[in-house]
């Protein structure tokens, strides 16, 4: 199963890749903004995102409908460090399925990929 | 009203829904330990199931945490606009609790126990109350608590960095605990 890691910071991407081939999931790619992401997006078609809501230009909730809207069937998973709960109901609101807090744990990353791998 | 009661009556105030998932699967009146640093993985399950409804007698949680982080950080970083969050520092004031004060520490966590039937709390700073007195004096709060949490509906979450403790200690203090352990690889 592909899985597309959104965030600007390089040092968070790898430590979530790590995570992720971790858990078992080795199909990752990895995106910094919102262009970069879109393409990859088109290229891949990855079944999850984990898409950072602070992004450099366009904001994660704008990237959450660009997915949603090129392929409905894809599953977004918001992301910051942060809880800030209007940000995270707009997210919800522009389609994620779920939040995750950063810096994410094995547990939490878990318990996201059982609930919506499937 | 003396100091001593009013720190040991918390009020009591449930988070409100975020439309989240329920990440953290914890038995109710079980106490759990987390060996970590920082407290990432303990913060994150605290806040995640205060927030989040739960299927049988608990649907809301209410929470209370003790931290050395000062509260005003962890509202902003963690969202928490209704829990109570008391600061273990040396200094004077509303929700503070010096780390020498075991008795009002006790006090207070167990007196929200008791009022409160579905008690999520979230002990941070095992390691600056163990270096403010001795470490029995500690556990012996901690065991206290834990009696309490036994007898509830409520769940202690409580961060420990391994470090700071030898071998001995860790046994001790993982006992009458649960681990929060990490998941299996798929």
């Amino acid at each position: 199963m592909k899985i597309l890691v959104v965030d600007d910071s390089e040092a968070f991407r790898k430590v979530m890749i790590e995570l992720l081939v971790r858990v078992g999931f080795h199909e990752v790619m990895e995106a910094e903004s919102f262009d970069s992401a879109m393409e990859v997006f088109k290229r891949e078609r990855p079944k999850i995102s984990f898409v950072d809501m602070v992004l450099p230009g366009k904001t994660g909730v704008e990237l959450t409908r660009a997915m949603l809207s090129m392929d409905p069937k894809c599953t977004v998973i918001a992301m910051s460090s942060i809880i800030n709960k209007k940000m995270i109901r707009e997210s919800l609101e522009a389609g994620a399925k779920d939040f995750l807090l950063k810096p994410t744990n094995e547990i939490a990353l878990n318990s996201v990929l059982t609930m919506w791998s499937d | 009203m003396g100091l001593l009661s009013r720190k040991s009556k918390v009020k009591k105030s449930e988070e409100s829904g975020l439309g989240i998932t329920r990440k953290y699967s914890l038995t109710r009146g079980r106490s759990y330990i987390v060996e970590e640093s920082p407290p990432n993985i303990s913060f994150d399950a605290f806040v995640n199931i205060i927030s989040t409804p739960e299927a049988g007698g608990c649907a809301r949680s209410v929470g209370l945490a003790v931290s050395r982080q000062h509260p005003d950080f962890i509202r902003q970083k963690y969202g928490l606009e209704q829990t109570s969050i008391y600061w273990l520092a040396t200094r004077t004031g509303q929700d503070v609790i010096a780390p020498t004060n075991l008795s009002i520490l006790t006090r207070t966590l167990v007196g929200f126990i008791d009022e409160n039937p579905c008690a999520v709390i979230l002990l941070d700073g095992i390691e600056y109350l163990v270096s403010n007195n001795d470490f029995t004096k500690v556990l012996r709060v901690i065991d206290q608590v834990n009696d309490h949490i036994a007898q509830s509906k409520s769940v202690m979450i409580i961060p420990v960095d391994p470090r700071a403790f030898d071998q001995k200690e860790l046994a001790l203090l993982e006992r009458n605990m649960e681990k929060i352990a990490r998941p299996k690889t798929h």
